[in-house]
């Protein structure tokens, strides 16, 4: 491993590598009641829910059909799957495509989650970054490449400094991903703090309950039927039942509720 | 009169407790939620903190059910002055007028539910169960398949369903509904033993041969079954009783009656025995109250 080791004042270690702990993690808590504050109620809609159900009674029938006689599962798939009459044939729901810019309900929806999330982080990194700059903080466990050295050495233009040893800034932004299973621990699932996770609904679109498009949905579930059979489970029931005495195991006893 | 604490030596959290386990296994036993819940809220409901809206709502229904209309109306009033625009609420409202009788009010809280929100669908359900309150089956058979239609997933809607349809005699149609929830509970020995039932009462040599096979199905989730063995039984001995059967399917079900018959008195003979001997040894007031 190329570079001095340096030692550094265990002051450093009380009054900032501590304290951008504990502010990380009290804004994130802040921001999680913050934003449960400002959440607006997701209003359903009746065709959106009647749409997700019927996808599940599909898979159901695909799952579990062994289940039910033969006659009742082809009547239920003839159902579904028909070429004129079947529901996933005949259905077409009409798709409006969600542009973020013009509905206005998903535009105040990310304008707040900005204000909650990425405003925070940046301003208190910023903060975070002029206050305690001009000196490293810790050393990552692993070796790094040059190029890393801007990135977290701000503020130090030391050419020789290995670029394990890092600031401040780059403390703070790796306490923001750490503390994640923090704030599960401490504010349950689904928190409004755990900022990784809206970073992924947002790259992954429109969050919503049904996928955007019910159309494609149904004509996966079509394929999806066409192809099952229907293999009975009660085939030889009685013979399975049959092999062995029934177990009654205390059927007539007192504590039997 | 003492109060339940002293008679059965529990604190209030027990009582506490209890509420909960009954809820969570969502018992009916209306009798006794009213009398630990009236206690536990007259007595002990500063100490309960947030639970004591949802006792309040538990409660309230179980006194609903026992004609106890002044405690129903305690609750009500402190859940309205706590969550003045609640749906859940409004709900309970329409409860009460329901189990006063007054079913016209009643329909008119639940429509305006709906016209706020068109998917509560616990509005909608007490509307159906209105009509089935006034004997109107057929229109709450119309309304539950509307219902459904739009809310496939909803299995106490299904079962609901099936048992209309048994009521009206439409075997066929509860068939239909009890495999709906055959599919979604697979592992559920009840839903296949009342499925077996009904194919049963339909009648008819394919029936018959379904009512057999499911339950025997039931018996395979279920070993204590009793009533599926029993239906085991009397499918198999009907079919082989039947004059217009081949003679391997004859031999078959006879054999199947014989064994069942055989388990029944295996059951009754061996089980009965040591439960009577259990009982003789004094064991017969392990029960506690609850």
């Amino acid at each position: 491993m190329a570079g001095p080791e340096l030692l550094l004042d265990s002051s450093i270690r009380m009054w900032v590598v501590l304290p951008i702990v504990f502010i990380t993690f009290f804004v994130g808590v802040l921001r999680h009641y913050v934003s449960q504050l400002l959440s607006s109620d997701r209003k359903l809609d009746l065709e959106q829910v009647s749409d997700s159900q019927v996808l599940l009674r599909s898979r159901v029938l695909r799952e579990n059909g062994k289940y039910i006689p033969r006659q009742s599962f082809f009547m239920r798939k003839h159902y579904f799957n028909d070429a004129e009459t079947g529901f996933f044939k005949r259905v077409k729901r009409k798709v409006v495509p969600k542009n973020p810019m013009t509905d206005t309900s998903m535009l105040t929806d990310m304008m707040k989650g900005n204000l909650t999330n990425v405003l925070p982080m940046i301003l208190i990194g910023g903060w975070i970054n002029w206050a305690f700059s001009g000196f490293v903080i810790t050393k990552v466990p692993f070796p790094l490449t040059l190029r890393f050295k801007p990135m977290l050495q701000r503020g130090i233009d030391l050419l020789s400094l290995d670029a394990s040893w890092v600031s401040s800034a780059s403390w703070y932004f790796l306490n923001v991903f750490g503390l994640r299973s923090m704030y599960s621990l401490i504010l349950g699932q689904d928190n409004a703090a755990d900022q990784s996770r809206i970073m992924q609904d947002q790259m992954t679109g429109a969050a919503m309950a049904m996928p955007p498009d019910p159309n494609k949905a149904f004509k996966s579930e079509w394929e999806a039927l066409e192809v099952v059979n229907h293999q009975w489970a009660l085939e030889s029931v009685e013979e399975e039942l049959m092999a062995r005495d029934l177990d009654f195991g205390g059927i007539f006893s007192a504590n039997n509720s | 009169m003492a109060s339940l604490s002293e008679m059965y030596d529990v604190g209030w959290e027990e009582m506490r407790d209890k509420l909960r386990k009954w809820r969570e296994d969502n018992c009916r036993n209306s009798e006794q939620i009213v009398d630990v819940g009236e206690e536990l809220i007259s007595e002990h409901a500063s100490k309960l903190g947030d639970d004591v809206w949802i006792i309040y709502e538990q409660v309230m229904i179980a006194a609903l059910d026992c004609s106890r209309d002044d405690l129903a109306l305690t609750c009500l009033q402190e859940l309205r002055k706590q969550f003045p625009d609640s749906h859940r609420v409004k709900r309970l409202t329409g409860m009460r007028l329901e189990a006063l009788e007054r079913y016209d009010e009643a329909n008119k809280h639940y429509d305006a539910i709906l016209q706020e929100d068109p998917t509560n669908t616990a509005a909608r359900k007490r509307k159906i169960s209105i009509l089935r309150a006034q004997g109107k089956s057929t229109e709450a058979i119309r309304e539950l398949n509307e219902y459904l239609e739009q809310f496939v997933g909803d299995q106490e809607a299904w079962h609901e369903l099936s048992e209309l349809y048994i009521n009206e005699h439409d075997y066929g149609k509860a068939a239909f509904c009890l495999e709906e929830l055959m599919m979604t509970n697979p592992h559920n020995h009840l839903y296949c033993e009342q499925y077996a039932e009904v194919k049963y009462t339909q009648g008819g040599m394919e029936n018959l041969e379904l009512a057999r096979k499911y339950f025997a199905q039931a018996l395979r989730l279920n070993n204590r079954n009793m009533r599926a063995l029993f239906g085991l039984y009397m499918s198999a001995s009907h079919i082989a009783a039947s004059p217009k059967v081949s003679a391997k399917v004859k031999k078959d079900n006879i054999k199947y009656a014989a064994w069942a018959a055989a388990q029944i008195n295996r059951a009754y003979k061996t089980e009965l025995l040591t439960a009577t001997r259990e009982l003789s040894g004094g064991k017969l007031f392990n029960r506690t109250y609850y």
